[in-house]
């Protein structure tokens, strides 16, 4: 079967505890989110969405396994673009694993079409997302206050 | 034709002077790359080689391209694993842009051939070490995991 896939892997030094309550607490998210929170009860079978700073919900899903602080299986759509939403439901697998000191983070998004929009779209975002969630966590500050920086005003181009 | 790519990218706190100058330099090589140290002049066709602690090549090859604090593509050849050092040699890029008032530092590393045992060797290789790098700018530690040679190897 098609299939596009991204797969992120980071090392953070930190306990599974704090990184999995980073990932799933609100009030951390927006941090370094740039400005969004995530709304679940995350457990297996609730519903899941991902909430921009003005409240416009971007994606939205539900929780397909939780296993606290190990393993987050999250079944994602797109909700605002309409050519992304109209790709369907993805898979975003997160995994807590130890290395020493540190723990491995490993994010794997999956959709079974290709190409993607979709995986194009987050192959740019996690990395902004989990850099920024390796600095707050490690540093104490994010390494990116906004996602697009060096945008051109005029053409809207990066 | 047929292709093995890995690419990473990583948002780090820091100048691209500071990033260059770890990149590339052996006192800070040391520390986030498992005790190892790069061997070259750093010019356009000057060799390069990745030293382990014991003075032996892991890795060696020839710097392709280089623009000191932008870009620096290397052409790179397993030295240590014999069923990786018969697939030849693979090009590797890396790239640090200034984004904002952090660097995006990106690397590219690819083979002209489906499955490369190499290539699949750095995916797992690159991640930690780039995270380390990472922590070394941002904290001024590397992660500890990192700053050895592994003893069973």
């Amino acid at each position: 079967m098609k299939k596009s896939q991204f797969v992120y892997v980071t090392y953070i030094k930190t306990t599974p505890e704090k990184l999995w309550s980073a990932l799933t607490g609100e009030k951390f998210m927006n941090q370094y989110w740039f400005g969004c929170h995530c709304e679940s009860q995350w457990t297996a079978g609730s519903s899941w969405k991902l909430v921009s700073g003005d409240g416009q919900i971007l994606d939205a899903g539900e929780i397909v396994e939780a296993d606290a602080p190990r393993r987050l299986v999250i079944r994602w759509q797109h909700q605002s673009k309409p050519e992304l939403k109209a790709e369907g439901p993805s898979l975003c697998t997160i995994e807590l694993e130890t290395f020493g000191t540190a723990i491995k983070l490993s994010i794997t998004h999956t959709i079974e079409r290709e190409p993607s929009k979709l995986i194009e779209a987050v192959s740019g975002g996690w990395p902004k997302v989990i850099s920024n969630l390796k600095s707050l966590l490690e540093y104490g500050s994010v390494a990116l206050q906004d996602p697009y920086p060096n945008k051109n005003p005029y053409s809207g181009k990066e | 034709m047929a292709r093995s790519k890995f690419i990473y990218v990583i948002y780090i706190r820091t100048t691209p002077e500071k990033c260059w100058k770890a990149l590339t330099t052996p006192e800070f090589n040391r520390q986030f790359f498992y005790g190892t140290t790069q061997e070259s002049k750093w010019k356009k066709g000057a060799s390069w080689r990745l030293l382990k602690p014991d003075g032996e090549a892991c890795d060696s090859g020839e710097v392709l391209e280089i623009e000191p604090l932008k870009r620096l593509v290397l052409k790179w050849r397993n030295e240590s694993v014999p069923e990786m050092r018969k697939e030849g040699y693979s090009r590797m890029t890396c790239t640090i842009e200034k984004h904002g008032a952090s660097v995006k530092l990106t690397i590219v590393h690819e083979m002209d051939k489906a499955r490369s045992k190499l290539i699949e060797s750095v995916s797992d290789g690159w991640p930690p070490i780039l995270s380390s790098l990472k922590s070394l700018l941002e904290t001024g530690k590397s992660l500890e995991e990192t700053r050895h040679w592994p003893e069973e190897i």
